[in-house]
């Protein structure tokens, strides 16, 4: 039972877009490139449809609560998409916070969440707020991936 | 001998043509040196490993292109690649893609696209699109295998009222019933695959005429 039942609906479409029209000003910001905050390949790639809910609600904490506060972003423009991205992941908590029985938390998943959290803590913090930002595309495709009923068509 | 990094201008528009995960790395020629014998030299880089590494193929190459489909296979990572142009003992800075995304920049090509038809309906059979290998003799990969919620759009025109409709459709087989007996029809059908918006190819336009009426052969006799 993946996130399907969890995720009522969010629009993902909006939030692509969001992250499209910001996606090559803020990555171009991020010149670490020898460095990722997600790994995917050792968090998100192999992670079950039973953890798909609990790494979801981890991940949006990660953004609401540590990425969108730490990073401090002067253009006008590229603030209203963040913004709007920030809401959409607001709201989307909102609709994990209704299936908390189907959501628990295994081992896998907090282990994958602390990998994520301890390579965010060894950069310094607005570097590693714009690597995170710059990664939204590769969550952004692992729900639309684990969750196929999420976005409205 | 590595050559001098001068004031020689960079390659421009440096950016990656991608189509059923074949990745191919184009650049336009340094502004301002038509006619010189330049040559390219590429590089690519995983992103979160170490260093960038080199393309042997795309060494010293006159051309303007470079394929790195198998440098990038892994379609779930990220990929950056830059080119520098050489002009004897001189070279370019390094001209550099942004950041590549295979999984979600790759644009779905057309099925193929089999056509049988009656008196008044056409039967259509979609084959998906295969992911590029780099040996024929290697295994195919449906690019359905990679993008399970694969759809297609079904464009039929008929040419007789001029009408175009259109249906989108996740399985493989269709029929359009209902048809004009004796009517050419035409088939145009792209893939789709929700997410960030792509590029997409549509199919060559394929048209077959549905059988005559029997029923009213038969009464002029």
């Amino acid at each position: 039972r993946g996130l399907r039942t969890c995720l009522i609906s969010t629009n993902l479409r909006l939030i692509e877009e969001s992250f499209r029209g910001i996606k090559q000003a803020i990555q171009a910001k991020d010149t670490l490139q020898n460095v990722t905050i997600l790994s995917p390949s050792e968090t998100l790639h192999g992670m079950k449809a039973l953890d798909v809910c609990c790494m979801t609600k981890n991940l949006l904490a990660f953004y609401v609560d540590r990425v969108f506060k730490d990073h401090q972003e002067l253009d006008p423009r590229i603030l209203r998409k963040i913004s709007s991205i920030a809401n959409s992941f607001l709201y989307m908590q909102k609709t994990l916070q209704q299936c908390q029985r189907l959501c628990h938390c295994r081992q896998e998943a907090t282990n994958a969440t602390r990998i994520i959290h301890d390579n965010y803590a060894q950069l310094e913090v607005r570097s590693a707020a714009i690597k995170s930002l710059g990664e939204l595309d590769i969550f952004l495709a692992w729900i639309e991936k684990n969750h196929q009923g999420t976005s409205a068509a | 001998v590595p050559c001098v990094s001068s004031g020689l201008p960079k390659p421009t528009n440096i950016t990656f043509l991608s189509i059923n995960m074949k990745n191919i790395l184009q650049w336009n020629p340094p502004e301002g040196l038509h006619g010189a014998e330049i040559t390219y030299t590429v590089q690519y880089f995983i992103y979160g490993q170490k260093k960038w590494l080199n393309k042997s193929e795309c060494r010293n190459i006159h051309r303007t292109y470079c394929d790195l489909s198998d440098e990038t296979s892994d379609y779930e990572h990220q990929y950056y690649a830059k080119v520098k142009a050489i002009w004897g003992m001189n070279c370019s800075k390094w001209a550099e893609t942004g950041r590549f995304y295979p999984f979600l920049e790759t644009q779905i090509g057309p099925p193929e696209v089999a056509l049988t038809t009656d008196e008044k309906s056409i039967s259509i059979v979609l084959t998906a699109p295969e992911k590029w290998k780099k040996n024929p003799e290697e295994s195919s990969i449906s690019m359905q295998q990679i993008y399970s919620n694969l759809k297609y759009n079904v464009s039929i025109y008929n040419t007789k009222s001029n009408r175009t409709w259109s249906q989108c459709v996740t399985n493989h087989t269709l029929v359009l019933s209902w048809l004009e007996p004796d009517t050419v029809y035409c088939v145009l059908v792209e893939s789709l695959v929700p997410g960030p918006a792509r590029l997409t190819r549509p199919s060559e336009k394929q048209c077959v005429s549905t059988l005559k009426d029997q029923t009213s052969e038969l009464k002029v006799k």
